[in-house]
């Protein structure tokens, strides 16, 4: 029995997650308390609020595992800049300045972070910790592992075999083969910020259609054994390209979208292109994505799979490998980004320790709590109104059956780039006025962006294909709204018909199930416009003090914390 | 009460001084001036994060709020400097820029509540009269948007600087409030010593990394000669 730390940081998404006796006891991303976007430091606030929830101090910890090996990772650098030299002389100071300055010295770092003596720290690879973090919480007890991400240490792409507490590996992609790499410099040439774009390009394919096939046949070629290979001249990865992508590209796909313009899909012809390039750059990533999963089939022979890694947040591929891919359930962890690792090396420190393989994660609750009193005293004087309500769920549904724009703070925030009910904005899904006022008044979210659903998951097969299933619990999927329903759930069904559903249970999210509940008595569905509580460019909501400082900022409707209701004065 | 008179009375010339020179110089063309704005904006959103820190950690509810609503007026500063830096950026034909964001350094954990109080007040207090040269500089040069936007944070930093100050009185008294703010003095110009030999040692590192990798010519050469590199699935973890 042991008390396992797992941490990651020092690129993007830092984290920290503790497993004790073989129980998450909590997993939280470093921007939620610090209030950056990618926090891309360490996790100093996640790892003690870890440690509060659990009420155990360092001394208690038996080990602490950073998720990646910086020796491995200073290796690659240093064999990708005398591969790229001369070009990489651009690259050369600032590379060794991080590397050398920093990442090299990341376990000494994190022993006197976390205030344990060096020898009780170590690290795991890259993408270990990733195939760990799915699997382990994962309802399967053996699986076929696939990781896909930018680059963890020099591998890009893994596959495994998991098999109740081992995992297996069968075979690795190297950098600069790389499928999120790809992704990433696509992205910026689309004009988004890279490692936080990537959700855009995916909502802006579906205004496109693939019509670049051939052109991308010239980026990125697909083996027929299920590996890829990047044509090098395309990308500036290794010798310090600030966009990921080189002049050459620009020469192909022709001169790259100027960050910061409004999208004018409707009357702008450049603008279609760039969308038309979104398609065919999705369609591509489902197509290695699934020849991927298809070799892992291949090779494991296992019936199931779980999914992890940068690329695994793509709902629309994960939605087409499931359907395509020949296994009969798919698993994506929440956090299946680089924070995931944080948990993936907790959960491989524990089984190592001995301990039990924990239960299959059933919910994404494992931030701090969020606290009614302080919200109620802060409140105060900040001059908003409070109500206490007998019946929360009750109230908050009929607010939003007439029309409202309510923010939900309740219990212990969520792990993973997801709001999934406990720091959420709920509205209804039918009007796509909603969708208009919520991105006026809040998101000023890009037009082309979808809003998600929440659903009951006893009722999700009324209104939706393939739910629910295994990836619906944590919107890692998508799924097609059947045609009878897409005009009374305008606001969350996309342009091409899909939607990434939340399927919903009392179990897991008992306030969002008891709304849902209450807005089918008086709508008829059990459906709800879910969102992320936050404004644009933030993290989601944490504590009471960023709810109302949030609330204070946005003319929403009201905002419940546990059975308090919150508005802004007239 | 003297060593507050004394501080208040201070004549903060020197910063009005390097505003004049940095605003004159900026001013001068539109890609300056948004470069300009959206340092400000960087600078703002890292205040906001730290007054969130503040509004977090401090024991008190009152003072919770105040630093709360700080935080959100700077958040709407950063926005404000981040549009302007845009739209002007967009008029020179300049580069968009990512929206401003910087990490918190947890300075109210660090430095304990007086001393971070002190650090807000002069720090308000100095961005009080640069924002006053910036306006006045702006009106003569006839960019009267600019200088609207100067003059409406004016206001509010004229606001944070008395609440700050007030708690300063509150929470210090006569004789620790002083001696915060005059920490806060020693330490700010302690930070810009260590920016500029940080900016310094940097250059000599790259100067010598440089060197560095002339000297790497022939390994990179022989890493070429080596046998292709593998392609496709590898056994290996």
């Amino acid at each position: 029995m042991a008390a396992i730390l797992g941490i990651s940081g020092l690129y993007h998404d830092a984290a920290a997650a503790l497993v004790v006796d073989g129980t998450v006891v909590a997993a939280i991303q470093e921007e939620r308390l610090s209030r950056l976007k990618n926090d891309p430091g360490l996790p100093r606030r996640a790892v003690a609020a870890c440690l509060r929830l659990a009420g155990i101090s360092p001394q208690d910890l038996d080990a602490v595992i950073f998720y990646e090996s910086p020796y491995r990772k200073l290796e690659r650098v240093l064999r990708w800049l005398l591969e790229s030299y001369p070009r990489s002389v651009r690259h050369f100071s600032r590379a060794l300045s991080v590397q050398l300055g920093s990442k090299l010295w990341v376990l000494d770092q994190v022993a006197e972070l976390v205030g344990v003596p060096r020898a009780r720290v170590r690290c795991v690879e890259h993408h270990r910790s990733h195939a760990a973090s799915a699997f382990l919480l994962s309802p399967y007890p053996r699986a076929a592992i696939l990781t896909v991400d930018g680059v963890g240490e020099d591998v890009t792409t893994a596959i495994y075999r998991g098999n109740g507490t081992q995992i297996e590996p069968l075979g690795s992609l190297p950098y600069p083969h790389s499928l999120g790499l790809l992704y990433a410099a696509m992205t910026a040439y689309l004009g988004f910020e890279v490692n936080e774009g990537e959700h855009k390009v995916m909502g802006l394919s579906a205004f496109g259609l693939p019509r670049y096939r051939e052109l991308f046949q010239k980026l990125v070629t697909l083996h027929a054994d299920g590996s890829f290979e990047l044509c090098a001249r395309y990308f500036e990865y290794e010798h310090g390209g600030e966009l990921g992508f080189s002049a050459d590209l620009e020469h192909l796909l022709g001169p790259r979208r100027r960050p910061g313009l409004p999208w004018e899909l409707a009357t702008s012809s450049s603008d279609q292109r760039y969308a038309d390039l979104a398609a065919t750059l999705q369609s591509v990533t489902e197509e290695i994505l699934l020849a991927l999963a298809r070799r892992a089939k291949r090779e494991t022979g296992e019936d199931t799979l779980c999914l992890a890694g940068g690329v695994a947040l793509n709902a629309v591929a994960n939605a087409r490998v499931a359907r395509e891919a020949g296994f009969s359930r798919v698993f994506v962890q929440p956090a299946a980004g680089d924070a995931g690792g944080a948990l993936g090396a907790a959960l491989l420190g524990a089984i190592e320790a001995g301990d039990p393989r924990p239960a299959a994660m059933q919910h994404a609750a494992l931030g701090e709590q969020v606290s009614v009193e302080h919200a109620l005293g802060l409140a105060r004087q900040l001059g908003l109104s409070a109500e206490r309500l007998d019946d929360p769920a009750r109230t908050v549904g009929e607010l939003l059956a007439r029309g409202s724009i309510v923010g939900v703070c309740s219990g212990r925030f969520e792990w993973g780039p997801r709001a999934l009910g406990q720091r959420s904005l709920l509205a209804l899904p039918k009007e796509s006025q909603t969708r208009e006022r919520l991105n006026r008044l809040i998101k000023q979210r890009e037009p082309f962006r979808p809003f998600a659903p929440a659903v009951l998951a006893e009722h999700a097969a009324n209104f939706f294909t393939d739910a629910p299933n295994d990836l619906t619990p944590f919107m890692t999927s998508v799924c097609s709204v059947k045609p009878e329903h897409r005009a009374n759930l305008a606001a969350v069904t996309h342009v091409d018909g899909s939607a990434r559903v939340q399927t919903v249970t009392p179990s897991a999210t008992p306030l969002l199930a008891a709304v849902l509940s209450e807005l089918n008595q008086h709508t008829g569905a059990p459906i709800a416009l879910n969102t992320s509580l936050n404004g644009p460019g933030e993290p989601i909501i944490a504590h009471a003090t960023d709810a109302l400082a949030f609330l204070s900022a946005h003319a929403i409707d009201g905002l419940l914390v546990e059975d308090c209701l919150f508005r802004r004065p007239n | 009460m003297a060593a507050w008179a004394l501080w208040r009375s201070r004549d903060l010339w020197w910063v009005r001084a390097l505003a004049r020179l940095g605003g004159r110089w900026s001013f001068r063309a539109q890609r300056r001036t948004a470069r300009l704005l959206y340092g400000f904006a960087c600078t703002e959103a890292q205040s906001e994060l730290e007054l969130r820190d503040a509004a977090r950690a401090c024991p008190d509810v009152r003072r919770q709020a105040l630093y709360l609503r700080h935080a959100l007026d700077e958040a709407r500063h950063a926005r404000a400097f981040a549009e302007h830096a845009q739209a002007l950026s967009r008029l020179a034909g300049g580069a968009a820029f990512s929206r401003p964001s910087a990490g918190s350094e947890g300075l109210f954990e660090r430095l304990g509540e007086l001393r971070f109080l002190a650090f807000v007040h002069a720090a308000e207090r100095r961005g009080r009269v640069e924002f006053e040269t910036y306006a006045t500089l702006a009106r003569e040069r006839g960019a009267l948007g600019l200088a609207q936007l100067f003059e409406e944070l004016i206001r509010d930093e004229r606001q944070h600087e008395a609440y700050s100050a007030r708690l300063l009185d509150e929470l210090g008294g006569e004789t620790e409030g002083p001696r915060a703010l005059a920490f806060a003095r020693r330490w700010q110009a302690w930070r810009a010593f260590r920016r500029i030999g940080s900016a310094g040692s940097g250059a000599l590192f790259r100067v010598t990394m440089l060197s560095l990798y002339a000297l790497l010519a022939p390994f990179a050469l022989l890493w070429r000669l080596r046998p292709n590199r593998r392609h496709g699935f590898s056994s290996e973890p």
